[in-house]
Order: C-alpha cells, then sequence, then structure tokens
C-alpha cells in the first residue's frame, strides 16, 4: 500500500513559501501602532566603577519620551544557569555600581525616532571612576589582578571531570605526550540582528515581549525575576528567527529595557534593535580557551587516560559558561572508551565582552584540542588514526566511566564508512606532491551528538498540544524555537505521520509562552528528539480520540484500527472503513460533540549530572560522526585548499533528510570559516573587527565539496528513531583539516585560525630542525 | 525633499523623499516593502538586494533618488498573481532556505544571474552570490537551486 506518511521523507519546509517570497516575517520587521525606538547606553570603559548617572539633560530633550537606569528595577541580578549553578548568577539588567566591560548597560532610552534616541544617549552624564582592567585571563586568574566580581582569582566557574587513576595510567603508558592548543573567540553572524518589541500594559500590569530568540520561555523566567512579577504575566513571543547559533539563548538587556521603558512611558510599545556592530561588539562571543594536555597510550592502541586543564576567557559575566565547560572538558567522553580521565575547567572572568552559549557549547574548542591531540597520540605510537579511533570508540549499549548511558551506537561504522569512501587507506601517509611545493593530505576527526542538556530547569521536558478541527484541519501548538534550523517542519511532519494524515494539514503555532506548552528551546541539539516525541505523544493521544467515537460508532474494538493515508483503516485487513475528515465530523457530531484535542510531553530519561565529578547521564541519546577533510597546501603560499569534506554521521533515523545535510552543510562550512579566519579580536576590551568586512563569515565562494552520509541505527528513544545533530558537525572540522595539513607536509598547527602565515611559520620551524 | 517618480515591481509611486534617503528606508519605512532585508547597512552582506534595470544592487547604498526612472524589482515582485518564479521553486524544492533572512537578497541575486546567463555552471553561480552572505546553509543547496531553476527556466523559454 502507498503510504503518504512524510516522515524519512525531504517535504518543503512548512514556512519555505513564506521565506522565499518575502513573506516572512520577523520581529525585525515588526512594528506597532506608536512605538517608540529604543537605545542603550553602553559603559564606554571595560572597568569602572559608577559614580552617577544624571539624566535630566537628555529628558528635557523634545521627543524622548523615557529614559530608565538601574533606579527603576528592583535591582535583582539574572543569571543563565542560575538552576544548578547559583553562584553564576552575576548581572544586573542595568548596572549600577560598576561597569566590567565596554558595552555594559547602564541605562536606556525611548524616543520618537532614531536621531532623538542617539541624541539622548550622548547627552546622558555619566561619572565613571576608572578601575584597573585586566584583559588576559591567565593574568586575571594572578593574586593581586583586579576584582571583576567577588569570586577568588576571578575563577568564575571551576569544573572538574575526575575518573579512574589517571597518573598510574600514564605511569604505565608506553607513549606520553603533552600539547597547548588555543582557539579565538568567534562571533555568531546570525544574519537576523538582535532585536526586541517590549509593550507593558499598565492596567494589568502584564508585559508582552517579541524577541528573535532561541528561548522563550527562558526568557519568560528571566524576566519574571528581574522584574519582580509572575511568569504568568510575561507574555514572550516568537516570530521568524533569522538565525540564532546559540547568541540568542538569553535574556539580554534590552529585552528587559524595551519592557521597563515602555512601562515608564505609558505603555507605548518599545523597539531596541542592535545594530551589526553591536551585535558584534555587545552580545555574546565565544569563549577563547587554552588546552593544556597530557594524555598516553599503550602500543596496542588504547588510550590509557587524557588529563590536562582547560582555561577559558570568559569576559564579563557568566552567561552559560559551566554548560560551555562541561562540554569542554566532557564531551569527548561519548565518543571514547575511557577509563581514566581528569580534566579541570576554570572559567576565569575578565573585562572583555561576554562569552557565551555558541553552537557545539564548549565543544568545538575541545573538538579541536582533543581531535588534533588523539591524532598525534596515534602517530606517536605509529598507529593508523582511523584505526587507532576505531580501537578507542565507544560501543553501543555501554554505559561510559562518566556514566553516560549509551544506547544506539554508530560511531564505528561512521569511521569505516568515511575511510571507505575517502579512499583513506590508498591515500593516508601517501606522500603526493601535485604540483611543485603543492601537497596533499588527508586527516580525521570524531564528534558525538547530545540531545538535549538542563541548562536551567531541573526537568527537559517539552510538550505538544494537537487540536483537530471539525473541517478536518490540525494545529500544533509547540513551545519549540525553530530559528531556521527546520524544526517546525520535523515537528510538522511527526504529527502528520502519527495522526496518519498529509502533512500539508499540519498548521503549527510556536514558541508563544502564553499559549503554547513549555519548552526550554532550542539549544544542545534536543528539538528534534524531545519536542518531537512530545509532538508523537500528542498526535497518538489525538488520533486514540478519533479511533474512540469510530471504534464506538462501527462497533468496532479500537485497539484494530488506525489512521493511515488520510483514511481510518482496519489493522488487520488494510481496509479502509472511513476518510479522516469524516470520522472527524463524526467527532463533532450530535451524538458524540467530541472536541479532538491531543496532548503529549517528553522527559528524557538522564540523571542528574554531578558536577564535582562531572558524572551523569546529561542527555536521553546520543549522536555519532566522523569527518574526513582531503586538502592540498602549498608550502610557498601557506595556503591551504580543502578540497573534500566526507561527514558520515549516526543521525538515528532522517526525518526530513533535506534539513539534515542542510544542517550538516551549514555546520561545516562554518567550521570551515572557524579553522581558516573567524577570530574576533580585541584590543584592552574592544572588539577591533565589529562587521562583516572585518570578521570574515565564509562566503559562496569559500565552499568546499562536501559528500554527506547517514548511518542509521535507529535509536529506540527517538521519535521514528531519529537523533538530533544541528551541532556536531561543526565539532570535528577544524581537527580533521589540522590532522590533514600534518599529512600532506608535516606540520601540526595548534592554534586557530590557521593562517598561511602559521603555515609558512611552522614550515620554517621544521626545516629548522626545531618542529 | 524631491518628489520622484518610482517603478516599482511594475507599479508606480510617487512620493516625496530626503536627499539622503536610501532605497532600503523608502522601500520598507515607507512603503511597507519588508521582503527587502538588511544586515549590515554597510554593503556587506546582501540582504538589501533588489533589481535595478534587472541587475542586482544593494539597496542600503543607493539613494532613492538614483533609482528614479528605473525599474525596481523587489522581492515581493517576483511572483506576481502568486504563482512563484522558478528561482523560488527551486529554493523550495533543493532545501535552500533555512532561517530565510538571506533567501530575498539570494533569490534576486540568483534571477539577475540567470537573466544574463542561462546556463551558468558552478563557478559562475559562486560568483554571483559572493555578496550574498549566509549564516545557515553552508551554500551548498543553494548552489543547487540556482542549478535547478536554470533548468527548469529553459524548459518554460
Ligand atoms: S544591508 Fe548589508 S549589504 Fe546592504
Ligand atoms: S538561510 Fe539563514 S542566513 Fe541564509
Amino acid at each position: 500500500m502507498k503510504t503518504t506518511s512524510p516522515v524519512g521523507k525531504s517535504v518543503p519546509r512548512i514556512d519555505a513559501r513564506q521565506k522565499v517570497t518575502g513573506e516572512a516575517r520577523f520581529v525585525f520587521d515588526m512594528s506597532l501602532p506608536g512605538m517608540l525606538v529604543g537605545k542603550m547606553l553602553r559603559s564606554p570603559h571595560a572597568h569602572a566603577k559608577i559614580v552617577r548617572i544624571d539624566t535630566s539633560k537628555a529628558e528635557k530633550l523634545p521627543g524622548v519620551r523615557a529614559i530608565v537606569t538601574a533606579e527603576d528595577t528592583p535591582k535583582i541580578k539574572f543569571g543563565s544557569n542560575e538552576y544548578f549553578f547559583p553562584y553564576t548568577v552575576d548581572q544586573f539588567p542595568l548596572e549600577f555600581e560598576k561597569v566590567r566591560y565596554i558595552g555594559d548597560e547602564i541605562a536606556a532610552v525611548a524616543a520618537v525616532d532614531e536621531e532623538t534616541a542617539r541624541k539622548a544617549l550622548s547627552l546622558i552624564d555619566v561619572q565613571y571612576e576608572i578601575l584597573p582592567a585586566v584583559f588576559d585571563p591567565l593574568e586575571a586568574m594572578k593574586p593581586g589582578a583586579p576584582a571583576i566580581h567577588t569570586a577568588m582569582n576571578n575563577i568564575g566557574v571551576m569544573m572538574p571531570s575526575s575518573f579512574g587513576d589517571p597518573d598510574r595510567a600514564l605511569k604505565e603508558s608506553d607513549y606520553v605526550r603533552e600539547d597547548v592548543f588555543t582557539l579565538p573567540s568567534a562571533a555568531h553572524a546570525a544574519l537576523e540582528p538582535h532585536v526586541s518589541i517590549g509593550q507593558y500594559e499598565l492596567s494589568t500590569n502584564r508585559i508582552t515581549l517579541w524577541a528573535s530568540t532561541q528561548a522563550p520561555f527562558k526568557i519568560r523566567e528571566a524576566m519574571a525575576k528581574t522584574f519582580k512579577m509572575q511568569e504568568a504575566d510575561v507574555r514572550v513571543i516568537k516570530l521568524h528567527v533569522g538565525g540564532g547559533f546559540g547568541g540568542k539563548l538569553e535574556m539580554f538587556p534590552m529585552d528587559f529595557c524595551a519592557c521597563l521603558l515602555s512601562k515608564k512611558c505609558g505603555g507605548f510599545p518599545v523597539k531596541i534593535m542592535c545594530s551589526r556592530e553591536e551585535v558584534f561588539s555587545f552580545t555574546r562571543r565565544k569563549h577563547p580557551m587554552i588546552y593544556k594536555l597530557k594524555s598516553g597510550a599503550k602500543k596496542d592502541g588504547t588510550i590509557t587516560a587524557i588529563t590536562g586543564e582547560v582555561i577559558a576567557d570568559g569576559g564579563a559575566y557568566c552567561s552559560y559558561g559551566p554548560t560551555v565547560v562541561a562540554a569542554a572538558i566532557m564531551r569527548f567522553m561519548m565518543v571514547y572508551k575511557l577509563k581514566n580521565v581528569r580534566l579541570f575547567g576554570s572559567r576565569v572572568y575578565t573585562n572583555n565582552p561576554i562569552s557565551g552559549a555558541i553552537r557545539g557549547f564548549g565543544g568545538v574548542q575541545s573538538g579541536f584540542a582533543i581531535e588534533s591531540h588523539i591524532d598525534m597520540l596515534a602517530r606517536g605510537i605509529g598507529m593508523d588514526p582511523v584505526e587507532f579511533r576505531l580501537k578507542n570508540a565507544t560501543d553501543p549499549n555501554t554505559t561510559t566511566v562518566n556514566k553516560l548511558i549509551i544506547s544506539s551506537n554508530g560511531l564505528k561504522d561512521c569511521i569505516r564508512e568515511a575511510a571507505r569512501r575517502s579512499g583513506w587507506r590508498d591515500k593516508y601517509g601517501v606522500k603526493k606532491e601535485t604540483a611543485p611545493g603543492v601537497f596533499r593530505g588527508i586527516g580525521i576527526g570524531v564528534a558525538a551528538d547530545v540531545m538535549g542538556s538542563k541548562m536551567y530547569k531541573s526537568h527537559e521536558s517539552a510538550g505538544s498540544i494537537i487540536k483537530v478541527e471539525e473541517d478536518g484541519s490540525v494545529y500544533l501548538f509547540t513551545g519549540a524555537a525553530d530559528t531556521g534550523q527546520g524544526s517546525d517542519t520535523a515537528l510538522a511532519q511527526i504529527a502528520a505521520h502519527e495522526l496518519g494524515v498529509a502533512y500539508e494539514r499540519i498548521r503549527i503555532k510556536a514558541a508563544d509562552t502564553e499559549i503554547t506548552p513549555f519548552d526550554t528551546g532550542s539549544f544542545a541539539s534536543r528539538v528534534t528528539f524531545i519536542s518531537g516525541n512530545a509532538t508523537k505523544n500528542a498526535a497518538t493521544d489525538a488520533k486514540r480520540q478519533i479511533l474512540e467515537v469510530v471504534g464506538q460508532e462501527l462497533k468496532l474494538d479500537v485497539p484494530g484500527l488506525d489512521i493511515k493515508d488520510e483514511q481510518v483503516i482496519d489493522k488487520n485487513s488494510g481496509r479502509a472503513l472511513l476518510s479522516f475528515d469524516r470520522a472527524v465530523v463524526l467527532c463533532y457530531s450530535f451524538n458524540y460533540g467530541r472536541l479532538i484535542i491531543g496532548r503529549g510531553n517528553y522527559n528524557p530519561k538522564t540523571t542528574p549530572v554531578d558536577f564535582r565529578s562531572g558524572e551523569g547521564n546529561i542527555s536521553g541519546s546520543y549522536g555519532f560522526e566522523a569527518q574526513i577533510a582531503e586538502v592540498e597546501v602549498n608550502t610557498k603560499t601557506g595556503q591551504v585548499k580543502v578540497l573534500k569534506m566526507v561527514d558520515v554521521h549516526d543521525i538515528g533515523y532522517p526525518i526530513n533528510p533535506a534539513s539534515v545535510h542542510g544542517q550538516i552543510e551549514g555546520s561545516i562550512v562554518m567550521g570551515l570559516g572557524y579553522t581558516f579566519y573567524e577570530d574576533l579580536k580585541f584590543k584592552e576590551g574592544r572588539v577591533l573587527n565589529a562587521s562583516f568586512s572585518k570578521y570574515r563569515i565564509p562566503r559562496s565562494v569559500n565552499m568546499t565539496e562536501i559528500e554527506s552520509v547517514f548511518i542509521e541505527t535507529n535509536d529506540p528513544q527517538g521519535p521514528f528513531g531519529a537523533k538530533g545533530m544541528g551541532e556536531s558537525s561543526l565539532l570535528p572540522t577544524a581537527a580533521a583539516i589540522a590532522n590533514a595539513i600534518h599529512d600532506a607536509i608535516g606540520i601540526q598547527i595548534k592554534d586557530l585560525p590557521i593562517t598561511p602565515q602559521k603555515v609558512l611559520a611552522a614550515l620554517k620551524e621544521k626545516e629548522s630542525g626545531r618542529g | 525633499m524631491k518628489t520622484v517618480t518610482l517603478d516599482i515591481n511594475q507599479k508606480t509611486c510617487v512620493l516625496e523623499v530626503r536627499d539622503s534617503e536610501l532605497l532600503i528606508e523608502t522601500l520598507r519605512d515607507r512603503l511597507g516593502l519588508l521582503g527587502t532585508k538588511y544586515s549590515c547597512l554597510e554593503g556587506d552582506c546582501g540582504a538589501c538586494t533588489v533589481l535595478l534595470d534587472g541587475n542586482n544592487v544593494l539597496s542600503c547604498l543607493i539613494l532613492t533618488l538614483e533609482a528614479e526612472g528605473r525599474k525596481i524589482t523587489t522581492i515581493e515582485g517576483m511572483s506576481p498573481g502568486g504563482e512563484l518564479h522558478p528561482v523560488q521553486q527551486a529554493f523550495i524544492d533543493a532545501g535552500a532556505v533555512q532561517c530565510g533572512f538571506c533567501t530575498p537578497g539570494m533569490v534576486l541575486a540568483s534571477k539577475a544571474l540567470l537573466d544574463k546567463n542561462s546556463h551558468p555552471d558552478k563557478e559562475d553561480i559562486v560568483r554571483a552570490l559572493d555578496g550574498n552572505l549566509c549564516r545557515c546553509t553552508g551554500y551548498v543547496r543553494i548552489v543547487e537551486a540556482v542549478t535547478a531553476a536554470a533548468k527548469a527556466m529553459e524548459k518554460t523559454s
């Protein structure tokens, strides 16, 4: 029987038509009657005491409707990892004692137009007392360094992962090596800037905020807290979002101020939008990190221990720092069977802009450091890096040393398939000069996905509601926040399949905290897995309600009925009994009067993570992948050209293959940017390259050939076997390329980005015999 | 202030504009043509791409006065009567759309290319889209879409 199920098919995105016609509306596009322009006043100093803020001159400027400072707020701090790390709650929506970075928010204005708002900002008189500042995390950790908060040695987050007896294991190793890797900061560079519109209803004391966000419920929580209101009185609405990549996962002071300004000016809506320069300079950035690793292996290829230290420059506030550090020191334990691990992560406050979440959390930094280091370990014992990884890769149905419970696991198949497709055996270790001074090389990296990580709640449940109307239309209500990755589409596919109807029937209403069920947000590749399961459960529930009526009417056993291809069928014979439309009309008829409202909820099977040891099952399931890069290195110019990337990914099961490939391709190209040029630069706390012309992100001409292949492991927990996968393809890219460069010319670059200058310098060093 | 007559999506519109008014401001703020996006206002991202006499230009760098007497096409003019242009259909079919913020600019830049070069190779496409940033897709499916659109347009022409 032919099936119309959309699951497993590359159906068009649910919002594709609006997006190609330009009808899709973003908060960026939105305006409301009476709307005012809001702007933030930010500190020009990296570290200073606020002595006095005088807004009187600005208030007199015609066209200014409201000015707010901390004095208009209840002065309550917020943070992003509050539930597990209450001590990291360290930021006021508007600062009043101190500023800690260039960009720290201290006031906001609302005015009739942009120009007036700008002028008003310049009329606010702030007196500062400059304090000594510190920008280098290593300096900040030294005794006597300027204290940015109250944390000892400015270490805002300290996190160990410690298992087994690494010292003994290192002693018993046949080969031990130490490496240091350094990783720069980077920007999310989503194309839609951060933007919010706040409206305060004075008669009810209720707030509505429209924001370009990945996590409306997270903003609601922080907003209610800092306004000292009930969450029920804060409504956060997401429209189409022009990309997030981790940069829109939190409440920002501008969200808070848009609403506060609205309150102060009598309820007019206030829109605050970042310029591109503000997005680069004052939102969030990737944590720069230093990895010092010392690890060992046996001659037979067993990794004996991985140890070391990770130091992250956290900038002025904690943001999602704890989660980032956790990923930075633990993520590789999903990939390798290890008995002995000791990694210590420190996130250090500096007077730089705030480091936060970014696609992969700390996994991208860890991906580069660990996967380069592992390759060097393999080479150190004379083993092929593919063999070495196969020898140490985790297996299905295992529990790792830090108590991750891995059920389905296609990692070894990913590695083998990537090796086969790339022709690894014939290419690796074979010197190939394709032109004078131009050498080819091949390199590998592997990575794992999580499907969620509890970041700000004790649970990570998501809910869905499915409403079937009398005319047969199906509405899916989900709290999940599609920011472009295609989760709305995947959820609609899941709902359609489970309900047995055409995909085109599904209308989705998403991410409005007042209307849709709770959902923690779009991060940690969790939506398909967690919200997908919730949606599947809601559809099952709706279907059951319909079948009960049909069963009653036709005097048939409900378990013997199903809905497939828009027909209620007899399961045994496959015979169609009546159409879905008629079944729904029946539900709504005089005799039954049954409104169809299905509900579903899903809470992944995880265990609490003990952050003092790093033990606990963070995710309900894990995905895996192997990536192989082929490069060509010009030893005269230092230029590296990536000829091809092969990515083999255990995605469980692809709900929408085109969209999964799209995530992988987008990640890899983003990874190319991080590998070769993305480097957010700072001087004394100021971003030096806050524009697309100075901070280069990959352009179409920088694309490379990508072969993306799925391994289907049909995860027992996943909806239809699917796993989440929006981040991990970014993790191994830089290491795979760095390892390929080593294969080509025998140098290992340990600090990103890999520039021609660094390649030439390393070659020179090698020739002079020191490398 | 000057009075200009603009030809936008084959409709004539007369309005008063400041000398310094940018085309993007006129389109978005005055005429409500919100399909045209911007991401930098500095000529670096391509999100504000529109067509001027069939050529793709950055509406954040063009004064509205300069557009007078020329044919302006925005994304809203690509599918008159709701019928999608083959480029738009190809973007949908190839999965070339993610967040969609770059999409209007991408679609218009692709149309400009295909109107001039009906058989572009991959190199041509990649070069034609060099000024249009996309952070989501990695461009792979966008290039595929343009290739497919070229084929589709060949069939219909
Ligand atoms: S807005 Fe970026 S180029 Fe015009
Ligand atoms: S689809 Fe998001 S920027 Fe291109």
